[in-house]
C-alpha cells in the first residue's frame, strides 16, 4: 500500500486563495505525493476540516475502503510566541516525536502518541495518525520526507510511506 | 467587458489609475511642478513605479488662464507623448484635451487614450479617436465651454442629464467607429456642476456603472471636496479618497489621480471588501 501524509492547513482551501499562496510551497510537496498515489485513494482525517483539504487536494472521490491512504494531519499549533496558540514548550518534543516515527516509518509509536497532550498543544493530526499507526499494523515501512517545516509556528509534513 | 486603452487591453474586473501629468505652469493642484520637461519626465517616471497603468498628459489646465492655441498645446504635448511612448512601451498614454488637431497629432506619435474633459465640443474628436484605434473618454459638461467655470448651473436631476449625455457621446463615438471596448464615461465632478451636483454624482455612481460602459471618476483634490471639508487645495487627500471608496464601491474602473499609492490601496482594499478581488495574502487562522 502507499500512503500519503500532507497538512490540513485551511488556507490550501480554494476559499481562502489569496493572490499569493503563503502555502505554495508545502501544497506543491502535497501535490507531488498525492499524486504518487496512483489507485484509488481512501482519506484519513481527524475532522471535517482534514477531510476538505485532503478531497481538495485528491481532486477526486475518495473510496472508502481503497488500499491507499491519503492522511491529512499536522502537529503542534503552538510551536512559537506568533504561533496560533503561542508558545507551549512542550511542542517541540511531542512534534519530534511524531516526526522521527514518519521518518524511520514507525507505526507503532504513532499509536502510542498521547491525544490529550496533542489536543492540549493544539495537534489536531493526533487521531489521524494514530489511526494511522493502526492501519499499517506489523508491516514493514519504507519511508520518504518530502517537506517538514512550520512556517507559521504549526509543524507540516509531507511524507510518503510504502508498505 | 474588456477595455482596450489603444495598444493594450484589461480584463473587465480590472481598475486602473491613471496618473495624471501636468504639461503645464498653471495647474491648480501642482503649480507648475511639472512644467519643465524633465520634471514631468520624472514624474511619468515615478507613477509607473507606483503601479499607475495610465499617463494622462495636459498641456492646458482646466481653469481660466491665459489663452493657449492649437500650436502651443501641441508644442507642449506632442514631442512630449512621443518620448513617453520611446521609453515606456507598455504604458497607456491618454492625452487630455478637447481638440481634434491636437489628439490627431497625439495619435501620430503612439497616444492611446483621447480623454475629452469637455464634453465633446469639437464633434470631429471621436473620428481621430477611430480613425487611430485610440479610445476615448466621454465626459458631461452640462454644455459649457472649455475653461470656463460653472455659474448658476442648475439641473431637474444631474445624474440623469449626466447619463443622458454621457452615453449619447458614447454612442456617437462607437457611429464613428471607435472600438465598442475603447469607449468610457466619466460625469466630469466640478465640470459644468456646483458641490451638490458633484456630491450627488459620487453617491449615485452606480447608476453609471449601470450602464455597462466602463466608468472613470475624476476626484482628486477637486473643489466639491474642498467644499464639502472646507479645505485647501494641499489638504484634501483624505476627502478625495472617501470619495474614491464610494466609487470603486459603485464599480468605478478607472481612477484620474494625483496619489496613485494611497488611491490603490483604497480601490484594493474597497474591492476586496466586496469581495470582487481576493485579499492579497491571507495566512491569519488559516495555518
Amino acid at each position: 500500500m502507499k500512503i500519503a501524509v500532507v497538512p490540513s492547513a485551511p488556507a490550501l482551501l480554494p476559499a481562502y486563495a489569496g493572490l499569493t499562496d503563503p502555502v505554495a510551497d508545502v501544497r506543491a510537496a502535497a501535490l507531488e505525493a498525492i499524486a504518487w498515489l496512483d489507485g484509488p485513494v481512501q482519506v484519513l482525517a481527524a475532522d471535517d476540516l482534514g477531510r476538505r483539504v485532503g478531497e481538495h487536494l485528491l481532486g477526486r472521490a475518495p473510496v472508502d475502503d481503497a488500499a491507499d491512504l491519503l492522511v491529512v494531519a499536522d502537529g503542534s499549533a503552538r510551536r512559537g510566541e506568533k504561533a496560533p496558540g503561542h508558545l507551549d514548550e512542550r511542542a517541540t518534543g511531542f512534534d519530534a516525536a511524531i516526526d522521527a516515527a514518519l521518518r524511520q516509518g514507525d507505526p507503532a509509536a504513532l499509536v502510542r502518541l498521547d491525544e490529550a497532550l496533542g489536543a492540549e498543544l493544539l495537534a489536531r493530526g493526533v487521531p489521524a495518525f494514530r489511526a494511522l499507526g493502526a492501519q499499517v499494523g506489523d508491516r514493514p515501512v519504507r519511508a520518504q520526507v518530502d517537506y517538514a517545516d512550520d512556517p507559521f509556528g504549526v509543524q507540516y509534513w509531507v511524507v510518503r510511506w510504502e508498505c | 467587458m474588456t477595455l482596450k486603452l489603444g495598444r493594450q487591453e484589461f480584463t473587465d474586473d480590472a481598475t486602473l489609475m491613471m496618473a495624471i501629468v501636468n504639461r503645464t505652469p498653471d495647474s491648480f493642484y501642482d503649480k507648475g511642478a511639472t512644467w519643465a520637461e524633465a520634471a514631468a519626465f520624472d514624474r511619468v517616471a515615478r507613477v509607473v513605479e507606483e503601479g499607475a497603468e495610465i499617463v494622462d498628459i495636459g498641456g492646458i489646465k482646466a481653469g481660466p488662464g491665459a489663452e493657449i492655441d492649437v500650436e502651443e498645446e501641441k508644442r507642449r504635448v506632442v514631442s512630449f507623448v512621443a518620448q513617453v511612448r520611446a521609453d515606456f512601451p507598455a504604458l497607456v498614454i491618454s492625452v487630455d484635451t478637447w481638440r481634434s488637431e491636437v489628439a490627431r497629432a497625439v495619435c501620430e506619435v503612439g497616444a492611446d487614450l483621447i480623454n475629452d474633459a469637455w464634453g465633446g465640443v469639437d464633434p470631429g474628436l471621436v473620428d481621430v479617436a477611430a480613425e487611430f484605434g485610440a479610445a476615448i473618454v466621454c465626459t458631461h459638461t452640462g454644455g459649457v465651454q472649455p475653461r470656463t467655470r460653472p455659474h448658476r448651473m442648475e439641473y431637474d436631476d444631474v445624474t440623469a442629464a449626466v447619463l443622458d449625455a454621457v452615453t449619447r457621446y458614447a454612442d456617437r463615438a462607437v457611429a464613428a467607429g471607435v472600438d465598442r471596448r475603447s469607449v468610457v464615461i466619466d460625469p466630469a465632478h466640478d465640470f459644468g456642476k456646483n458641490t451638490f451636483h458633484s456630491l450627488e454624482l459620487t453617491r449615485r455612481l452606480d447608476e453609471l456603472v449601470a450602464t455597462g460602459w466602463p466608468v472613470l471618476v475624476s476626484l482628486s483634490n477637486k473643489d466639491f471636496v474642498g467644499e464639502a471639508l472646507d479645505l485647501p487645495v494641499g489638504s484634501r487627500l483624505t476627502g478625495t479618497l472617501a470619495a474614491t471608496a464610494l466609487s470603486a464601491l459603485a464599480g468605478a474602473r478607472i481612477y484620474r489621480v494625483h496619489e496613485v499609492v494611497e488611491t490603490r490601496q483604497v480601490v484594493d482594499m474597497v474591492n476586496t471588501i466586496a469581495g470582487r478581488r481576493p485579499p492579497a495574502r491571507a495566512i491569519r487562522g488559516l495555518a
